[in-house]
């Protein structure tokens, strides 16, 4: 069904993209799952389905059944809908799972009835080849089981023969297990549980030393570090730094952590200290300068880390330039080391050097109090929070519009800018909304939006 | 307060300039503007819009060129005289040529080459040192006639910057002038100029950032407001004037002559031609002449020589010389093609002597307008004529003209959606609501129907603004075939540029500005069915030794009319739309005459102009036919007193109304425009009041001036008229006689006519002519005829081109390689022609390989499946030694299943678009007669106004302009079609079935017309779900369309010179009227 075709059943539809990275994802944590709770051998079979190697397990949730029983159970429990089979062979179990639903547990030696009538889709084909053997006629996974073999593979290649052994049992499946990623760590154990934060600090650096060497054999460098701190009575103090590139240095990396040692409670002692660097990256190492007069480019990552730390990630930006001719949005934060950004690509969005904009803008614009001539004279004096300041000089208009595709509001609206100084010398960034002409432009008022200086 | 505005940009800057000529001119001339510089960028596309535009608005056009230089300097141009406009013309031919088409590449020195005689206006940006280093360039090349122009941005510092300026230009020496940049007439367009940015520049609006035009108030300013705003500078204010001044050059001054046709030594043209012309009359007349062709060929050449268009003639001529030398069929139409002199030159087919036609609109002398003379060509030869005339002419003197291609609902959707950021499913279902090429946008209420929620604001900006796009160009297209040909060099006249297509070339301006400047103008048309007749009479000659040529074919045959008359014209010219076909037995023709009526009558202006039902009626004798004055019956007696061709409406209003040709003239083109511009009026009363001067009631006289309004553009003139009528009737001839032959050559010329080959082969078949499969040991590419045992008529046996996808090189290679003995295997097949495997694949799905080889489809394919790239050398090696091949591997015989009947038929349609197994109807009877539905053949068989319901697979859908929003459905099963009525408000109610559904089941109630019946539908259902299964498969049922069907292949302009139903998107000039009544508008109605 097309998205637009859905929209119109039900009002309101929210559309999302597919996202078959995060859903692959999904499906490995799944299998990691079942491989802790069912069986050794468990794997992912994307995009759908989850194989597990139930041989000599079973009996362990009472037989078959109650295994497969279980296993729907616990997936439904968490909000999956699943339907799982069990059968002498991957192959049948995957035909039968997708294409037969009445059916749960396939004998061994009844293969044969079982998948006979299945749709060749339930055969594990290349997607090139079902519309080529549709073609021909064939429908069934019979109608291939029945064909001579050599004509087959000339026009078919391999794959038919494989596939048919495999759900015949013919030939054997091996299941691959998944295999928990490991994440660089590094553990202390203690004898003596410790409290003092001196020597907490102490053995954070001796993590820190072990993490950095796991981390240098695989050439990677730490974005965030967990370090895990288990109690004697089996509360688990947790800390958790971030670092705005990825990072290997052992000082900075201590500092970071030791500077959080303070939010460790540590209760009756602490007998076990396990350092994760939980998200990775490959570092990147810059050439040193020549040393030939060019300038080595500041690196103010180790600030940036230092204070987004203390205040919180989320407080630390910057400005940098949208292309909007409307001021308040002209600019917008972005993290600290972002790239420039540009809404467009290929744009290089900066504020242009010969448009003065002031540094300060007041958000909301005040209304000011003004006489000025119509249509586009600069204002002779005006009153702000109440002082009265008489302009000596003025450049404007600058003439700016609304931008019409964001609202109905926007849509003829229209500001002209005015910069103006006062005979104090100070200068002010006025506008009138409307254009001095057509009431549609707008209300034809006053307001201040910045100072310059 | 005076001012000329020197820097706009009309839409012709395409996707630039938001407004048109006229819609500047209009504003100009409220605004109080004296003289509009058109200055677009590097064309002069739309200068004869404005030229027209002036002139009604009384504004003077300044022309002018917006140069963008290849460093970025923009420069503005303007023509102080006819050499200094050549100069231009030639300056854009050669950017062009070098930019290649859509682009334009000039530099400094280009323009220094050109400069003599031009204004020019430096637009700088900042006043620094690439500005001077401009100016300092410009003065160097311009000298006195340099500028620099001073332009209001509404920026900050922009009185700094125009001080900087004005300082930098007293420095070099240049004066200032004021400009205002204008790129649209009024400031609501600025809207959807940041709109055709974002088309421009590809991407959304949220996206466009700083693309847009960042500086404000583009729109057209009054005079004293300018004067308010550069009040420091009224030096350069006076100067718009000063240059306005300067800049005389109009476009009137653009005179046109004639190619030199290369005549007889010592002979002028007109001598030439008239030798020529006795000279052809003695061959077209073995018999003598008859004294009334004399007589029109003296005539006609005496006026020939008073209007000096002799030349143009010898130019038709010697193409339609050429043309017969290549062995193409060539037809000529038009008012001056259907005269005397054209017959025995040899230009068209219509023999004066038996046809009284109209000589009229040719003769008016006042109009002092070139001849018009269009020449059909089979379309698939129609290049050759066009490369010789390019280089017998030579490529300075010969172009193409233009066609401005414009926003259709479609498109602007389209561009509109995209801009705004809908999603493209989305934008597909809008635009699947909407006619393809109307041009009336989509609806609220489709939006509605749709279930789409019309308070989204994006999706109803989208709606409004896609309306206003429609309409606006959006690029040069070249035109189909219309040639202007001069004698001095064309890029003397204007840009030049090269077309899309390979050696050709066109010029900027399209048919209608040509028109306006009155040059001259070859149309050197393509069309499909005299391609098809070549073939005809080709096959015709080879396999039934009859040699004939369109102007021998027997005349007047009354088996041929009978034929006519019950409506049997599928597949013939013309005649074979469902409007016509239901006219056939109403006008019930039994001479060529009423051809040539038919051919006119069934046409939006009689119909509009209610004509019809009057003809009708007096044709029928239930009428009496009077004259109320012997002019009018003079006028008026071979259509029994009603006009039905424009030739007529123009004689009665000089006839009856003392008007005088060019008013008449006039009047017509006025008409055409009528509901756009209101100056209609103005020849209302001139035309009423003429009458009743004349002696005709009042009324009378209100009748015929509707009944001409009805006309507009919409008239049909009876020289076309002949010329289509001649074509129709011939292929009527052909179908008649020899049906099997008109078969094979429409499949041949395919695609062409208003059906699709399935509906082509049934047809013959209902003839009784046999049609056998495409087979891989007897087809050829083509159709061809072989010996039919039963009777005296051939079979036609399917060529390789029906097959889907089939490489024509592929079929020639199998074709010759089989030409010493037929093949006895896929796998010889492929060994010897050595054709792909995927050519293999192709035939086995069109089912070639059963007639012959006995392989049904999967067969075939099972068989080619075991074929490898390329043969193992060593079996290609055996084979060749003792002349068998040798299979490379004998194995069992697969077991496959048989194809079901009703899968058959669906593959055959897939892959060859017809079938001759069952009609995939009768594989649904059984549950069709579950649902009450009877057979099309049971239902056409009723008495009137039964109620009934049929069901078919849809043919056709037309909405003909002529109907009144009425839409036919032709609708077919395996007993025959049926011709469905709908009604507009069934058609709204019902719009997503009528626009979608592949078959349908129709409630209806039957409508005898004598012995057309028609069924007028009261209620339709979506039998798609139900045709779908017949292939078992559950996919879509693939149903060709044949190009008649209207919601697919839209309703293109058509080549063949019909009315164009698409509105005429621009105002005509009319000298009397005044200037008031033309308003700017925002778009262009219907």
């Amino acid at each position: 069904m097309a998205a637009s075709q859905a929209q119109a059943l039900v009002p309101g539809l929210q559309v999302h993209d597919a996202d078959a990275a995060g859903d692959a994802a999904a499906l490995d944590r799944l299998a990691h799952w079942a491989q802790r709770h069912y069986a050794p051998v468990c794997a992912a079979d994307g995009p759908d389905g989850l194989a597990i190697d139930a041989t000599g397990a079973a009996h362990l949730k009472g037989g078959e059944a109650g295994f497969l029983a279980d296993l729907e159970a616990r997936l439904a429990a968490a909000g999956i809908r699943a339907r799982a089979v069990m059968a002498p062979t991957y192959g049948t179990a995957h035909a039968v799972a997708r294409f037969a639903p009445d059916l749960s547990i396939v004998a061994e030696g009844g293969i044969g009835r079982t998948i006979g009538d299945l749709p060749l889709a339930a055969l594990r084909l290349p997607d090139a080849l079902l519309p080529a053997l549709s073609r021909l006629g064939f429908q069934t996974i019979l109608d291939l089981e029945r064909q001579p073999r050599g004509p087959l593979t000339l026009r078919f290649g391999p794959e038919i023969g494989r596939r048919l052994d495999q759900a015949y049992g013919r030939s054997f499946e091996p299941i691959t297990a998944v295999i928990d990623q490991t994440l660089p760590r590094a553990e202390r154990l203690f004898a003596d549980p410790i409290g003092a934060p001196e020597t907490l600090a102490r053995y954070v650096a001796e993590l820190v030393t072990d993490l950095c060497l796991a981390l240098e054999r695989d050439g990677l460098g730490a974005r965030r570090l967990d370090l895990h701190c288990q109690r004697v009575d089996h509360r688990l103090e947790t800390v958790r730094v971030a670092t705005a590139r990825p990072l290997r240095d052992r000082r900075r990396l201590t500092r970071l952590l030791c500077d959080r040692i303070e939010t460790i409670a540590p209760g009756f002692g602490i007998e076990r200290m396990t350092l994760i660097a939980s998200i990775v990256d490959p570092l990147d190492w810059r050439a040193a300068p020549s040393g030939l007069g060019e300038a080595e480019a500041p690196d103010v990552s180790g600030l940036i880390d230092v204070l987004a730390n203390r205040i919180g990630r989320d407080r630390l930006y910057r400005l940098t330039a949208v292309e909007s001719d409307v001021p308040e949005r002209s600019v917008r934060r972005t993290a600290p080391l972002a790239p420039d950004s540009a809404t467009a690509p290929g744009s290089t969005a900066t504020w242009a050097s010969d448009w003065p904009r002031p540094a300060r803008l007041f958000r909301p614009p005040e209304p000011v109090q003004t006489l000025a001539l119509l249509p586009d004279n600069p204002p002779t004096h005006f009153t702000w929070r109440g002082v009265r300041r008489r302009i000596r000089r003025a450049d404007g208009p600058e003439r700016i519009h609304g931008e019409w595709a964001r609202s109905d509001a926007e849509l003829w609206a229209v500001r002209d800018y005015f910069q103006v100084e006062d005979e104090a010398g100070e200068r002010f960034w006025l506008f009138r909304a409307g254009d001095g002409e057509d009431a549609r432009t707008g209300p034809q008022t006053w307001f201040i939006h910045g100072k310059f200086g | 307060m005076r001012y000329a505005e020197l820097q706009c940009a009309s839409h012709f800057s395409f996707l630039r300039g938001a407004s048109s000529c006229e819609e500047l001119f209009g504003q100009a001339a409220a605004c109080g503007i004296e003289a509009l510089a058109i200055t677009d960028r590097n064309s002069l596309a739309g200068i004869v819009r404005a030229h027209e535009a002036a002139r009604a608005n009384g504004v003077r056009l300044v022309v002018g060129c917006h140069l963008q230089l290849t460093d970025d300097t923009n420069l503005l141009v303007y023509p102080t005289d006819r050499p200094a406009y050549s100069r231009l013309c030639r300056l854009l031919s050669i950017g062009k040529r070098r930019g290649g088409k859509g682009r334009c590449r000039l530099d400094w020195e280009d323009v220094a080459g050109h400069a003599e005689g031009q204004m020019a206006i430096l637009v700088p940006d900042r006043a620094d040192g690439t500005t001077r280093r401009a100016l300092e360039r410009t003065a160097e090349i311009f000298g006195p006639q340099a500028h620099l122009g001073l332009t209001l941005r509404r920026r900050p510092r922009d009185q700094m910057r125009l001080h900087d300026l004005s300082r930098l230009a007293e420095e070099t020496g240049v004066s200032t002038v004021v400009t205002h940049d204008v790129l649209y007439h009024h400031p609501d367009r600025r809207i959807l100029q940041d709109v055709v940015t974002c088309i421009r520049e590809g991407c959304t609006l949220d996206a466009l950032g700083f693309r847009r035009e960042r500086s404000a108030d583009r729109h057209l300013k009054r005079a004293a407001e300018m004067h308010r705003l550069f009040a420091a500078y009224p030096d350069a204010l006076a100067r718009t004037l000063e240059i306005a001044d300067r800049c005389r050059f109009s476009l009137d001054e653009l005179s046109y002559q004639y190619p030199d046709e290369v005549s007889e030594p010592g002979l002028s043209p007109q001598q030439t031609l008239a030798r020529l012309t006795w000279e052809g009359a003695a061959a077209r007349y073995p018999d003598g002449l008859p004294d009334k062709v004399r007589r029109s060929l003296e005539h006609e050449l005496r006026l020939i020589g008073e209007l000096g268009y002799a030349p143009y003639f010898l130019t038709v001529h010697s193409i339609v010389r050429f043309a017969r030398s290549q062995d193409i069929l060539c037809q000529g139409r038009g008012s001056a093609a259907n005269s005397a002199v054209c017959y025995v030159l040899g230009i068209t087919a219509i023999d004066p002597e038996r046809n009284d036609l109209l000589f009229e609109r040719f003769v008016s002398q006042e109009r002092r307008e070139p001849p018009d003379i269009d020449v059909d060509f089979e379309h698939e030869r129609r290049e050759v004529v066009i490369q010789w005339i390019f280089e017998t002419y030579g490529r300075n003197h010969a172009a193409l003209c233009a066609t401005v291609i414009r926003y259709r609902s479609r498109g602007a959707l389209r561009d509109v959606g995209k801009a705004l950021g809908l999603s493209e499913d989305l934008i597909k279902t809008l635009s699947s609501q909407v006619w393809s090429y109307s041009s009336e946008g989509v609806q609220d209420s489709h939006v509605e129907e749709l279930n789409l929620n019309l308070e989204d604001r994006r999706l109803r900006l989208a709606l409004d603004l896609s309306r206003q796009l429609i309409g606006f160009p959006r690029h040069l297209s070249q035109h189909p075939g219309g040639f202007v040909l001069t004698r001095d060099r064309l890029d003397d006249l204007v840009p030049i540029e090269p077309a899309a297509m390979n050696d050709r070339q066109v010029i900027e301006w399209d048919k209608d500005d040509i028109d306006a400047l009155k040059f001259m103008k070859v149309d050197v048309l393509a069309l499909g069915m005299l391609s098809c007749m070549k073939r005809g009479l080709d096959l015709l000659a080879e396999h039934k030794d009859i040699t004939l040529d369109l102007a021998t074919i027997p005349a007047e045959d009354p088996k041929t009319y009978a034929m006519i008359r019950r409506a049997d014209t599928l597949g013939t010219f013309q005649i074979e739309s469902r409007a016509q076909m239901a006219m056939l037995p109403r006008i019930r023709p039994r001479t060529f005459y009423d051809l040539v009526i038919e051919v006119a009558i069934v046409r939006p202006g009689p119909i509009q102009g209610d004509m019809v039902h009057p003809y009708l009626r007096r044709r029928e004798g239930r009428e009496p036919v009077v004259y109320p004055t012997p002019e009018l019956e003079k006028v008026l007696g071979k259509t029994l007193g009603v006009p039905l061709f424009q030739e007529q409406a123009m004689r009665v209003a000089i006839e009856c109304a003392g008007f005088t040709a060019s008013e008449a003239d006039q009047l017509r083109r006025a008409m055409a425009t009528f509901k756009v511009t209101g100056g209609v009026s103005h020849f209302r009363d001139k035309l009423i009041d003429g009458m009743v001067a004349r002696g005709y009631a009042a009324d009378f006289a209100e009748r015929t001036f509707s009944q001409l309004e009805g006309f507009g553009s919409y008239g049909f003139p009876e020289s076309h008229a002949a010329s289509f009528a001649l074509i129709a009737y011939a292929s009527s001839w052909l179908k008649c006689h020899h049906p099997d032959v008109f078969c094979a050559a429409l499949l041949n010329a395919q695609p062409m006519g208003f059906y699709a080959p399935a509906q082509i082969v049934r047809d013959a078949q209902d003839h009784g002519v046999e049609v056998r499969p495409v087979c891989i040991n007897f087809s050829r590419w083509d159709c061809t005829l072989e010996a039919d045992t039963r009777g005296d008529r051939l079979a036609i046996r399917l060529g390789f081109r029906m097959v889907r996808g089939l490489a024509n090189a592929a079929a020639a290679r199998l074709v010759a390689a089989r030409s010493e003995r037929p093949f006895g295997s896929v796998d010889e097949a492929w060994r010897r022609a050595r054709v792909p495997v995927q050519d293999l694949v192709r035939l086995a799905e069109a089912d070639a390989f059963r007639p012959a080889l006995g392989l049904e489809r999967r067969e075939a394919l099972w068989a080619i499946r075991a074929l490898r790239d390329e043969p193992l050398p060593l079996f290609a090696a055996a084979a060749t030694d003792d002349g068998e091949p040798v299979s490379e591997v004998s194995e069992p015989a697969p077991s496959l299943r048989a194809m079901a009947p009703g899968r058959q038929v669906v593959e055959d349609y897939t892959h060859t678009g017809l079938t001759l197994r069952d009609h995939p109807l009768t594989f649904l009877r059984d549950e069709l007669q579950n649902r009450h539905v009877m057979t099309c053949a049971e239902a056409t068989g009723m008495r009137d106004r039964r109620l009934t319901r049929v069901a078919g697979l849809v043919l056709v859908r037309q909405k003909p302009g002529s109907a009144k929003g009425v839409m036919f459905i032709t609708i077919e099963d395996e007993t025959g079609v049926a011709n469905l009525v709908i009604w507009p408000r069934l058609y709204e109610e019902q719009r997503r079935v009528v626009l979608a559904a592949s078959m349908l089941i129709v409630d209806g109630r039957v409508q005898r017309e004598g012995e057309v019946i028609h069924i007028v539908a009261t209620r339709l259902h979506d039998g798609s779900d139900l045709l779908a299964s017949v292939g078992e498969g559950g996919e879509a049922f693939p149903l060709p369309h044949g190009r008649g069907d209207e919601v697919h292949h839209g309703s293109l302009p058509d080549p063949r010179g019909g009315p164009p139903r698409n509105p005429r998107a621009r105002d005509i000039f009319i000298p009397d009227l005044e200037a008031t009544v033309i308003q700017p508008r925002t778009r262009d109605f219907r």
